[in-house]
Parts: C-alpha cells; sequence; structure tokens
C-alpha cells in the first residue's frame, strides 16, 4: 500500500467507529434513553442526514467552522447533520399543525463536526435529546429540567446543570445595538464582564452597572440568588428582569421539592447563544471536561424561523463525550456467549434457539 | 476531601514573579532543581511547571484547571478560557520591527514576516487588509532580517534590547500583551467556589 493511500486508513476529523464492547455499551445506553424517552411520552422522531444550508446559514453564525458542507448534483450547498436541533425544528415547522400540539419528541442521532485534530475531548459524535413543542410557561419548563436530571441518572455520572436565562439577558440589554450587546453576550458568558465596566457605566450609569455587574456574574443557589436580590434591592431591576429572576426560583424552588437541587445551580453567566432563545437556557458539566456535555432551554423563536410560531424547550446530550467516563462495567459488559454442538445443524440450531429463548447469547 | 486546585505556570520570565505574589498569599510553592509538579505547603495548590506556548494546551485538557498566561499564548493556541483576572506584571508587547536602515515609510502594502506568532499576525495583517506572508520561527526570530530570510518580523518586545543589539527597531506595536489567570471554562463550573476566593486573595494581594 503507498504511504497516500495509507494516509485514507484514517478517519477524518469530526467522525469515529466504534466497535464491540464500546458499541455494545452505546446501544445499551440508547435503549435505556428510549426506555424513558417512551415512558415520558417522547416519542422518537429521526431527520435527515443533511438538507439545504442556506436555509440554516443564519441559525449558524460564530460555527461555521465545525460544519461540514458540500455540493449537490443541482449544485445547492447542503449541509451534513451538525445539529439535531436545528433539523428537527425544520421538520416539526413543516409538518405540525396547531391540532397535534403540544408535540413530544425525542432523538438520537450521529451529527457531524469538524474538531481539531489535537482536541481529542471534544467527541461531538453523537446527540439525543428531548423537546417539547407548544407548550409555554413553569410546568413546561420544569417537566424538561426533570426529564433532563432523569436522564442524567441514566449516565451515573457526577453533573452539575447550570441554569441560566437568556430572557433575563434581553430584558437588560436587548435596548442596546447589537455591536455592543454582542461584546456584552460574549464578555457575560466568558465571565470577563468586569473588563466591560466602563461600557456598561456609559449605557446605564454607574449605579446599574455596578448592579449589572453583580447580578451576571453570578452562580449560586437559589437562596445565594435570593441574598443577593434582597440586599441589592427589588425596585432595582426593571419588572421584565424580577419576571425572569422569579421563574428561576420558582424552577429551582419546585426542583428542590423533587430532590434535584444539589446539582442544580443558578448561573446567570448561561444566556444562551443563539437569537432564537427566549427563556431559560442550561448547560451541564463534569469534571475533567472543558465545555458542556449537554444544553437546551427554551426557544420559542425557532419554530417560527421554519414558518410554525410555537413555544418550545428541550435539551440534548453529547453522548459520547460521555460515554467513556461511565463506567459501569457489569452493565455493559459484552454478554457471555455459549457454543452448542450436535451431529447436524438443524440439532445444533434448535438447541441453540432453545437457549435463546432463556435470554443466553449462542453462537453455532 | 478537599482536591487542590490545578493550576499550571509558565517557565520564564514569569515564573519568579508569579512564585512571589503566591507566598505573598501564603501559598508557598518551590520548585527543586528539575521539579516541575509540586504542591504547595497548605495544599491549596498542585502546580505544575510548563513551557509557556504549551501551557494553553494543558489547561485546555482540563490537566490543570488554572493557568497564568500572557495574551499571546492564549491566542496563538486558538482554545478559549475564562480570564479571571490581570496581573499587573508581565506587560509586554507584540511588535513589528525590522533593520534600522529601512524607513517606516517604506513598509511595503505586501508584507513579509518571520515570527512564532503565525495566528496573530495572519489575522491582524488580514483584518486591516494587508497580504501578508508568513515564516514560521521557534526562536531566535530576529536573526531573520539580519540573514535575510524575511525583512520584518512580529514579536515580542519587553525593553528593546534584544532588537537594539541586532540593530533592529520597532517599526510598529501591533497589541499590548497582559498576563492573566485563566480558567478551563468547564474545570471553573465546577469548582466556582474555590476559584473566586483564590482570585479574592489575589486581588487584595496585588
Amino acid at each position: 500500500m503507498t504511504g497516500r493511500k495509507r494516509s485514507f486508513l484514517q478517519i477524518p476529523q469530526g467522525a469515529e467507529g466504534i466497535y464491540l464492547e464500546e458499541a455494545y455499551k452505546h446501544l445499551k445506553i440508547l435503549e435505556d434513553f428510549h426506555r424513558l424517552f417512551i415512558s415520558w411520552g417522547y416519542f422518537p422522531l429521526q431527520t435527515p442526514v443533511m438538507d439545504f444550508y442556506d436555509l440554516y446559514r443564519p441559525l449558524l453564525e460564530g460555527k461555521t467552522d465545525t460544519l461540514y458542507r458540500l455540493i449537490d448534483r443541482e449544485g445547492d450547498l447542503l449541509l451534513l447533520r451538525n445539529d439535531v436541533t436545528l433539523f428537527l425544528a425544520k421538520q416539526m415547522g413543516l409538518s405540525l399543525s396547531r391540532e397535534d400540539l403540544p408535540v413530544r419528541v425525542s432523538y438520537a442521532d450521529i451529527i457531524l463536526r469538524h474538531q481539531d485534530k489535537e482536541d481529542i475531548n471534544k467527541n461531538e459524535f453523537f446527540q439525543l435529546g428531548a423537546e417539547l413543542i407548544g407548550k409555554e410557561g413553569l410546568f413546561a419548563d420544569l417537566e424538561i429540567l426533570t426529564l433532563l436530571f432523569k436522564s442524567l441518572e441514566i449516565l451515573s455520572l457526577k453533573l452539575f446543570v447550570h441554569l441560566g436565562s437568556q430572557g433575563l439577558f434581553i430584558a437588560s440589554f436587548g435596548m442596546l445595538e447589537e455591536k455592543i450587546r454582542n461584546s456584552l453576550r460574549r464578555a457575560i458568558s466568558t465571565r470577563e464582564l468586569p473588563l466591560y465596566r466602563e461600557v456598561l457605566e456609559d449605557n446605564f450609569g454607574k449605579k446599574r452597572a455596578s448592579l449589572l455587574l453583580q447580578l451576571y456574574q453570578f452562580l449560586g443557589t437559589a437562596s445565594e440568588l435570593k441574598k443577593l436580590l434582597s440586599a441589592s434591592g427589588a425596585s432595582r431591576f426593571t419588572r421584565e428582569e424580577l419576571l425572569h429572576l422569579e421563574h428561576l426560583l420558582a424552577l429551582t424552588a419546585e426542583m428542590e421539592k423533587i430532590g434535584y437541587s444539589k446539582e442544580l445551580r443558578i448561573d446567570l453567566s448561561e444566556i444562551g447563544s443563539q437569537f432564537y432563545h427566549t427563556g431559560i437556557v442550561f448547560q451541564v458539566y463534569m469534571e475533567g471536561l472543558d465545555s458542556a456535555v449537554a444544553s437546551g432551554g427554551r426557544y420559542d423563536k425557532l419554530l417560527e424561523y421554519f414558518g410554525f410560531p410555537s413555544p418550545s424547550v428541550g435539551f440534548s446530550i453529547l453522548l459520547r463525550k460521555v460515554e467513556p467516563y461511565i463506567k459501569d462495567t457489569s452493565r455493559y459488559a459484552l454478554p457471555k456467549k455459549e457454543q452448542v454442538f450436535g451431529e447436524s445443524f438443524s440439532e445444533i440450531l434448535q438447541k441453540a434457539e432453545e437457549k435463546r429463548r432463556e435470554g443466553r447469547t449462542v453462537i453455532l | 476531601m478537599n482536591t487542590p486546585l490545578t493550576l499550571a505556570l509558565p517557565k520564564g520570565r514569569l515564573q519568579e514573579p508569579v512564585l512571589k505574589l503566591f507566598a505573598r498569599m501564603g501559598i508557598e510553592m518551590d520548585f527543586p532543581e528539575r521539579t516541575l509538579i509540586t504542591l504547595d505547603k497548605r495544599k491549596e495548590l498542585r502546580c505544575f511547571l510548563v513551557k509557556n506556548s504549551d501551557l494553553p494546551t494543558y489547561v485546555n485538557h482540563g490537566i490543570a484547571g488554572l493557568g497564568i498566561c500572557g495574551e499571546d499564548g492564549i491566542y496563538e493556541s486558538g482554545y478559549s478560557f475564562y480570564r479571571l483576572f490581570t496581573f499587573p506584571f508581565g506587560k509586554t508587547r507584540l511588535c513589528l520591527a525590522g533593520p534600522k536602515t529601512l524607513k517606516d515609510a517604506e513598509i511595503p502594502k505586501k508584507i513579509q514576516v518571520a515570527t512564532k506568532y503565525t495566528r496573530f499576525t495572519r489575522d491582524y495583517y488580514h483584518a486591516k487588509g494587508t497580504p501578508v506572508q508568513i515564516i514560521r520561527l521557534n526562536g531566535s526570530v530576529e536573526l531573520a532580517p539580519l540573514l535575510g530570510l524575511a525583512p520584518y518580523i512580529v514579536d515580542l518586545v519587553e525593553t528593546g534590547s534584544t532588537l537594539e543589539a541586532q540593530d533592529l527597531e520597532i517599526k510598529q506595536v501591533l497589541k499590548e500583551i497582559q498576563v492573566s489567570l485563566i480558567a478551563n471554562p468547564g474545570y471553573y463550573k465546577i469548582h466556582y467556589k474555590k476559584i473566586n476566593k483564590l482570585v479574592e486573595r489575589i486581588e487584595k494581594e496585588v
């Protein structure tokens, strides 16, 4: 084999193959998720592996370096599925009618994202998740957050859900011109807001600037947020800001009642990155991984983009990113194989079938 | 168990001021000869001494959750980190430099540059709409104009004495460089309480 051909034996960046134990474990985990989603009434949906890029272009700002695109035989630019949520939104936007709502869907599929060859921890190869379409308000947000926690239980890993709000960000900064708003969004999400004190002071004055600085750096428990709010004085926040803050507190209070408060943090630096996010946003983090392993939130404007205005809330988990850390070897070990013997093929097959009916793995 | 935070420290010019600052905060770290990993006496920080240019890689992969690094290294790595604090020491400049015999007015519209900072140089000149040819070097960049490899270099300039010794001079300051405490975003999200306390202590001491 020539050197050039030998280099083709590498797998292109952004794709992977998994075998035997690893593939078995992956499928077993998917079975667990499938069972959970079905029991909650989230029925499966499959999206196309590619679609016309131009439709998604405005939704993919800042992500183009990770996309795989190709040109079809008619000369149209195609996008290989890089995010199931977007493909799902188009499919739902085109096929749903008002009478169908609310709709609960789940998905589990391969995604294709370029990753740097040195970025060995990214592993963004597979996305699974759930979406609740056509329902708004506290109960809908709670349903998705609870389903997220139930999903994380399947993974049996120490994970932390950081809950924030894009709605809050819009309430505070929606009136600013887009360029300033985008700079502030970046600064908040990278926790560099103190570097923008002057920008805040220019737009809001010193007092409100320092209030916003404190607010958007907040990361902690619900009771710590309450303390911050009462120390700052509720009258210093706008009515819209208070509505979003109260919504976050109401969510965490309900989550506490059902026993999901320990791994839930309010993190006001989580403000979403896309224009279609509208309410809560959340990311899930794990020790040892540089970026979120799951994310989600409310994005009431996404389906509207595809022609069907409808509130939606959901989450997706980058399953292959966390799978290597799931160490439940007995649960995911390949089953032991037995072999049966006999005089004829039909006899061997009959013996094997009997054992298989008992749930055993038998080879001929 | 109280697990110490992990911090990557850069070898070289930043090592001494950083270790002195931490010592004043009561975090005493000792790197006996050839030792590259140490735990401070109070077991608050586990520190790794790494090459400046490798530091972002260690932090990006979460080997060290925190790091102390110049803007130049962060930019060149292409990774994104949280910048939690900017230190008052270690300030320097990324500059375009060339032979004194080349007058400023002669800087051509299409420029040829030798540098370690290829990503920065490419982005800087592309943003200005200036075509740039870049030759990557890993050290002693100031040799390039002398030996005729490229008329200009882009490099860090602290005092300018190295340039002066080679009969070179600063033609343009491209970026002021500061040194920051950086954090792996995922690591910060998990250990934010401890990290925030550490940052508060640094702020008080500086």
